[in-house]
């Protein structure tokens, strides 16, 4: 079979059998995973979360991922974002090695390089919403003065610069997920990971969340790695990926 | 924003608690300066001997009695200025039988003379000492007594069987604090006249002035030696050595005290640790969060101890604010006023401030260390699933 044949053959396979989500071309990979392999152990048992797993996220993509609860998606989640270390394979986030590196390491690359949305904001009660946006400058060797003026910049790209000196406690759901998304960008970070960024919260606020989301894809370039359960929120990425029983489908 | 204030900050999360913790340490550190105060008082004792008096009694024991003729023999030795004696009456004011006081039988111008630090007037003393009847009073044993110059006081016999009326003609204050001003005195020549011939002319013990220069130790040697070889030895010691045998008596009091104040210090660290180690389990998720946004485990150990010493630096200042009003002038006036022989200055010294300052840091530290190393040690995976 010549060249030209063979290539027409894989397009009319293509075309009978398409993916099951939408995905976007191939850019440099600011994410790239190769023959990863994660397993806990639950007491001497060995469960196996992530099998061999082969990825590559390309710079500037809103990629959402899905899969059943205990399909491996947080663990994904903390791999890429440095959180934890694969048990086998290699990882690469934006050019940095992190399959072996330490503790400290991993700390400080990850106030350069991720900015974390998670579930339940996660936003310290005792601080204003100006506070916790800065939290994350603290590590920084940024002035007082600086570190505000970002924080303050920060709140105005989510939308919440009336609210700067308002606590937790009297933000609505909606409106304490932007703060946190607000301490995400802070720094600058080169990717966004966000765990259920929509699970507490109703339609409305939902939707503004992911609005804003895209705009950070979009105006900003910033790389977003989401993991869901909300199909309408995965719908709202620019690909779409499924976990189940550690293996990407 | 800095992070001592974020440590600062967690410490009002939970007012209640918080208030209940520094309060806490406050009522502990307050009982530790207090029993401290009351070592430090009781020792304090020793400080306000005077350096040139001597007590001698004898060597059997202080209920013996010694023969009058033994003052005049001190008195004619060599680096001798001045002496008294006296006799333990132990009576009672059948009005007032709970109050204990010092009642003693003295020789009034030599006991004015030897215990130069009473104040009286020449006018009272005059009275005093021209009435044969007539009783010196300290003015805190004077106001709890309710007795004024001209009452007319009835003691019931102690260690003697029977009773004694005296006018009260003179009041002393004290020109130093730690004099006692809760003694009666009264004329040793009228208990005298009251006993049996076979009775008379004894005294309970004496009390030397020694010359300036002069060394008690080895004027104390000169005394006993002097009666060695006589029917009735004596035993010399110095104001100070009185002062040190008698604190040596309650040695376990001491002891338990110092032993108490210790516990109670740890209860403090067990109360504080405690707290400190609720709100870590609380907030194990913030800490996951802090971690996963770049902060390092000495951070998280940071924040934790820093929030103990603040409660700790709190409860500190609480107990230093309450102690000083409570201890000094409270507790510690009663005390200097009607117990100033055994608590001659009885108030919280710096020394003792300092240590419960100090204390209340390091045990704060102490306290922190074990759930904030936990808590720094934990994988912020693992903490991160604790959130929520």
């Amino acid at each position: 079979m010549s060249d030209a044949q063979a290539e027409g053959k894989a397009a009319d396979e293509a075309a009978k059998n398409p993916p099951p989500y939408r995905t976007q071309p191939e850019s440099p990979a600011i994410v790239s995973l190769v023959g990863v392999g994660k397993t806990f152990f639950r007491g001497k048992e060995p469960v196996k979360v992530l099998d061999g797993l082969d990825l590559d996220v390309p710079e500037g993509s809103f990629e959402a991922l899905m899969g059943p609860s205990g399909s491996g998606k947080s663990t994904l989640l903390n791999l890429i974002a440095g959180l934890d270390r694969p048990t086998r394979g290699k990882i690469t986030v934006a050019g940095t090695d992190l399959t072996n590196a330490s503790d400290r390491t991993l700390a400080k690359w990850r106030s350069q390089n991720i900015g974390f949305i998670f579930q339940a904001y996660n936003l310290m009660p005792v601080l204003t919403a100006l506070q916790n946006v800065e939290l994350p400058l603290l590590l920084t060797s940024l002035g007082g003065a600086e570190r505000k003026k970002r924080a303050q910049t920060a709140l105005r790209v989510v939308g919440l610069e009336d609210r700067m000196h308002h606590y937790p406690r009297q933000l609505s759901g909606g409106q304490e997920q932007r703060v946190a998304i607000a301490r995400a960008i802070v720094n600058d970070p080169k990717i966004i990971v966000a765990d259920e960024p929509t699970g507490d919260l109703d339609r409305q606020s939902a939707d503004d969340i992911l609005t804003l989301l895209e705009k950070l894809n979009k105006e900003l370039k910033k790389t977003i790695f989401m993991v869901t359960h909300d199909p309408a929120a995965s719908e709202r990425a620019s690909v779409q990926r499924r976990l189940d029983k550690g293996r990407l489908k | 924003m800095n992070l001592p204030l974020l440590a600062a900050r967690n410490v009002l999360r939970n007012k209640v608690r918080t208030g209940l913790t520094v309060l806490g340490v406050a009522v502990a550190l307050l009982a530790f300066m207090t029993l401290r105060t009351v070592l430090s008082a009781w020792t304090q004792a020793e400080e306000f001997s005077q350096k040139d008096r001597m007590a001698v009694r004898s060597k059997i024991s202080w209920v013996v009695l010694l023969p009058k003729k033994y003052v005049q023999e001190v008195k004619d030795m060599a680096g001798v200025q001045a002496v008294t004696w006296a006799n333990w009456f132990g009576g009672r004011d059948p009005k007032h039988k709970q109050e204990f006081f010092a009642n003693l039988a003295v020789d009034p111008e030599s006991a004015l003379q030897v215990y130069d630090e009473f104040i009286v007037s020449a006018e009272q003393k005059q009275a005093w000492v021209g009435d044969r009847q007539g009783a010196i009073v300290g003015d805190v044993l004077a106001r709890k007594m309710g007795w004024k110059l001209g009452s007319k006081v009835t003691l019931t016999g102690g260690v003697y069987p029977f009773d004694m009326e005296f006018n009260i003609s003179a009041i002393y204050t004290a020109t130093r604090r730690g004099a006692d001003r809760n003694q009666f005195m009264f004329h040793w020549a009228y208990l005298n006249e009251k006993l049996s011939s076979e009775r008379q002319n004894r005294v309970g013990w004496l009390i030397v002035r020694t010359k300036p220069g002069v060394v008690s130790a080895e004027m104390s040697k000169r005394i006993d030696d002097h009666f060695k070889s006589s029917g009735m030895p004596t035993l010399s010691q110095s104001e100070l050595e009185l002062n040190r045998s008698f604190l040596a008596a309650f040695t376990a009091i001491l002891t338990a005290i110092n032993v108490v104040s210790i516990v109670i210090l740890a209860i403090m660290a067990l109360i504080l640790g405690n707290t400190i180690a609720m709100g870590v389990r609380e907030r194990t998720g913030e800490y996951g969060v802090l971690r996963a946004i770049g902060f390092l485990p000495r951070h998280v150990l940071a924040f934790i101890v820093g929030e103990s010493l603040v409660v700790g630096i709190m409860g500190g200042g609480l107990a230093l604010l309450l102690g000083y009003p409570l201890i000094n002038m409270g507790m510690g006036r009663w005390l200097e006023e009607n117990m100033g022989g055994l608590f001659p200055v009885f108030g919280i010294t710096t020394a003792t401030a300092t240590a419960a300052m100090v204390l209340a840091v390091v045990l704060a530290a102490i306290a922190a260390a074990w759930p904030a190393w936990r808590a720094s040690q934990l994988k912020v995976v693992d903490a991160l699933r604790r959130v929520g």
